[in-house]
């Protein structure tokens, strides 16, 4: 746990080394603070808990989804893709349980029931029904996921946790980028197969 | 098989979007809407103030790390008022080891991938963007504390702009209807103290009307009587001029309403109002069809962040179309551009009054510099669209500076060029600080690789406009 919270403190692009900022009007009513203006580390707001367990809720799925796919998927890209995400996610997830540890902010341990839902709905599809179903559903969890970060920067009271969203936000966006340009490309290819049966 | 195509594919498509939504909770409210305070005022304003220098040094690092600062005027060029000089040269710090040329010659994925965007051309954040609200220059302050007994001050934030990059304070005030007068402002900021007094006998009724209600301060985000305020005590609010001083603009800025959560809101420059009767869309991103649509919903956005529900909490002033409004826009129709005895009708340079120089910068602006393109002559150097120059092309989107997510710009409006030298700093949001430096920001942009002397006419061009 403490080897994850110094890769994740060395990994610190410049950018975001400056301490965040926020608006006092959202601390916690019963926050300590190491001089005037500064809360004491590893205190947090309601913003920050919520984000850490949806967020939490997310990661969660990207592995066990991402596994899913690579293990169905026939296709070349999307397995590459799936992968990205079981390492990616994998380790954002050990990064913000260390972060949440220290805050004790306790963390969900299973899926959530809209994840459960999807990971149910994907397991019925096969082929290319299962490659764009599972896209879709990671773009729209890219999507949610890009917001609650920059949510959490602008909002969040403990400063790790904010570190931990300015440095991720990057990597959620090239893949949310990665999940559009490949759903593109299989949509494409899926309407150029029916075209050609349809004009056999 | 062409049942896969009529009904399989649309289905293959759409089923995970039909699932998902049936199944899924929103995002947390307030990534929309503005929270209420978790605190009383005192200790807001108590950690506000405390965290106060933190803020500014935090700014200015950032501003001095992307911009070279210095008061560096251009000889003997004024703005129109004659108030105030120009500032010159280039301001955007170059990374290291590039050249403006160097880097021009560079693809954008080159430039992505290695970092070499000047920081200066990417969004600038607000100085507290995790607050965010209107923060005003210095010199308003200042006049409207001596003339109203007002305080914009705030106690969390200063501006964070040395004055000489800001446009010339007061601005003069050019009319349509009155070209013989030139400035009448009396080199004075128009309050609701001395409106009547400078303007009767200059303006009809309906403008008078119209200005007093422009001058007249409503409650606002920041500036009300609630305990979510960044004023010292309870406050009669903001009036329309406080940011458009004089009809034009004095630098104060905001964030846009049209965007969240807050830390991608953009930063805004509030915009000049001169020559506002030939705009055709308003606003960088709402693009409102008239300057009455416009001026009745500022009252729910540079004064409530685009969100009613707030508004609602702190006393909105929603003025009256048909009397009120129409009467605010006439006011505002009759602010002209100041005067450019360079240009011809059709806006062009008259050869016989223009510089070798400046007719060499209008030679590049309508053909090898693309500018003309956009910035119509003969449209008041608009084209009344909005363009997305795409400027994503050149950084890796997504970073976080001073608590702001640098997202891609997206379509923004075309703004106006003429009396262009009165308003720096430049783009919607402010993040260029000189001529020079939009002319370096669009040579990389639109890929035109224009050589110095081109640059430098082109700025003389700017200038003449
Ligand atoms: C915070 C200072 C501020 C105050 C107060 C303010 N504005 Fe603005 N105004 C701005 C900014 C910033 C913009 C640019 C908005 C954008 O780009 O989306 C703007 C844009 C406008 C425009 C559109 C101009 C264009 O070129 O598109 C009009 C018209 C306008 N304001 C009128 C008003 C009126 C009327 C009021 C009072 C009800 C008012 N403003 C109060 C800052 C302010
Ligand atoms: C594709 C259309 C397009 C072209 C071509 C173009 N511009 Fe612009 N210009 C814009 C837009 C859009 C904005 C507003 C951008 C923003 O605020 O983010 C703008 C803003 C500006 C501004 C700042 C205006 C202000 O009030 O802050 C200047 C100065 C300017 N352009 C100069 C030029 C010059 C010089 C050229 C040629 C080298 C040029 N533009 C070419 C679309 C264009």
């Amino acid at each position: 746990m403490r080897a994850a919270a110094i890769t994740f403190a060395v990994g610190l692009s410049p950018c975001c080394a400056m301490a965040q900022i926020g608006n006092p009007a959202g601390l916690a009513p019963d926050t300590r603070m190491e001089k005037p203006g500064v809360p004491a580390p590893n205190q947090t707001n309601y913003q920050d808990r919520l984000f850490a367990q949806l967020v939490t809720a997310g990661g969660r799925a990207e592995v066990e989804l991402g596994r899913l796919a690579a293990e169905k998927t026939s296709h070349d890209g999307v397995s590459a893709f799936a992968n990205r995400m079981v390492e990616d996610h994998d380790e954002a997830n050990k990064q913000l349980k260390s972060v949440a540890d220290k805050s004790e902010i306790p963390l969900p341990e299973e899926l959530d029931p809209d994840h459960k839902k999807i990971r149910a709905d994907l397991e019925k599809q096969d082929g290319v029904a299962f490659d764009l179903a599972y896209l879709a559903a990671q773009i729209l969890d890219h999507q949610k996921t890009a917001q609650l970060l920059a949510w959490e920067i602008g909002s969040g009271e403990d400063p790790e946790l904010q570190h931990f969203a300015s440095d991720n936000l990057p990597k959620v966006l090239e893949h949310l980028d990665m999940a559009r340009t490949l759903h593109a490309e299989l949509a494409g290819q899926a309407l150029l197969a029916a075209e050609a049966q349809k004009s056999k | 098989m062409s049942r896969v195509f009529n009904l399989g594919l649309p289905a293959l498509l759409g089923a995970a979007a039909v699932t998902l939504t049936a199944a899924s909770d929103p995002l947390p409210p307030d990534l929309t809407y503005r929270p209420l305070p978790s605190l009383p005022f005192s200790a807001v304003k108590e950690n506000d103030e405390a965290q106060k220098p933190a803020v500014i040094e935090r700014q200015r690092k950032l501003l001095e790390s992307r911009y070279n600062l210095a008061d560096r005027p251009m000889r003997g060029v004024m703005m129109s008022g004659g108030r105030k000089v120009v500032q010159e040269g280039v301001r955007v710090k170059l990374p290291a080891g590039e050249t403006w040329d160097s880097l021009a010659a560079k693809t954008p994925q080159e430039i992505r991938d290695r970092g070499l965007l000047p920081n200066g051309f990417l969004p600038l954040p607000h100085v507290k963007q995790a607050t965010g609200g209107q923060v005003f220059p210095e010199n308003q302050i200042r006049e409207i504390g001596a003339d109203e007994g007002r305080d914009l001050r705030r106690f969390d934030v200063d501006f964070d702009l040395p004055d000489y990059l800001t446009p010339e304070f007061p601005p003069p005030i050019f009319l349509t209807t009155h070209p013989e007068l030139g400035d009448v402002s009396r080199g004075d900021l128009l309050t609701i103290r001395n409106f009547y007094e400078y303007m009767n006998g200059i303006i009809t009724p309906v403008q008078m009307e119209g200005l007093r209600l422009l001058l007249t301060p409503f409650p606002q985000e920041e500036f009300n009587q609630t305990e979510d305020r960044k004023v010292a005590m309870q406050s009669m609010g903001v009036a329309c001029l406080d940011c458009h001083a004089n009809f034009h603009t004095n630098a104060a800025f905001h964030l846009t309403p049209d965007v969240r959560p807050q830390a991608e809101r953009f930063r805004l420059d509030t915009t000049s109002l001169r020559g506002l009767f030939n705009q055709q869309i308003h606003g960088s991103k709402r693009s409102l069809r008239s300057v009455e649509d416009f001026t009745e919903f500022e009252q729910r956005t540079a004064y409530f962040n685009g969100d009613h529900v707030s508004a609602t909490r702190k006393g909105v002033n929603l003025p009256d179309r048909t009397n009120q409004v129409a009467m605010m826009a006439q006011m505002q129709n009759i602010i002209d551009f100041p005067p450019a005895p360079k240009l011809d009708p059709f806006g062009r340079l008259d050869p016989a009054t223009a510089s070798a120089q400046e007719l060499k910068g209008e030679q590049v602006f309508m053909g090898k510099g693309r500018c003309a393109e956009c910035h119509v002559p003969g449209l008041s150097f608009m084209d009344n669209n909005m363009h997305d120059l795409k400027l994503e092309r050149f950084y890796k989107i997504g970073e976080t500076f001073n608590d702001q997510v640098a997202i891609p710009d997206g379509p923004i409006k075309t703004f106006t060029l003429r009396g262009i030298k009165d308003s720096p700093p430049y783009l919607h949001d402010g993040r260029l600080m000189t001529l020079g430096d939009t002319v370096e920001f669009f040579n990389l942009v639109l890929g035109t690789k224009l050589d110095q002397p081109e640059k430098d006419s082109l700025v003389a061009y700017l200038l003449t406009l």
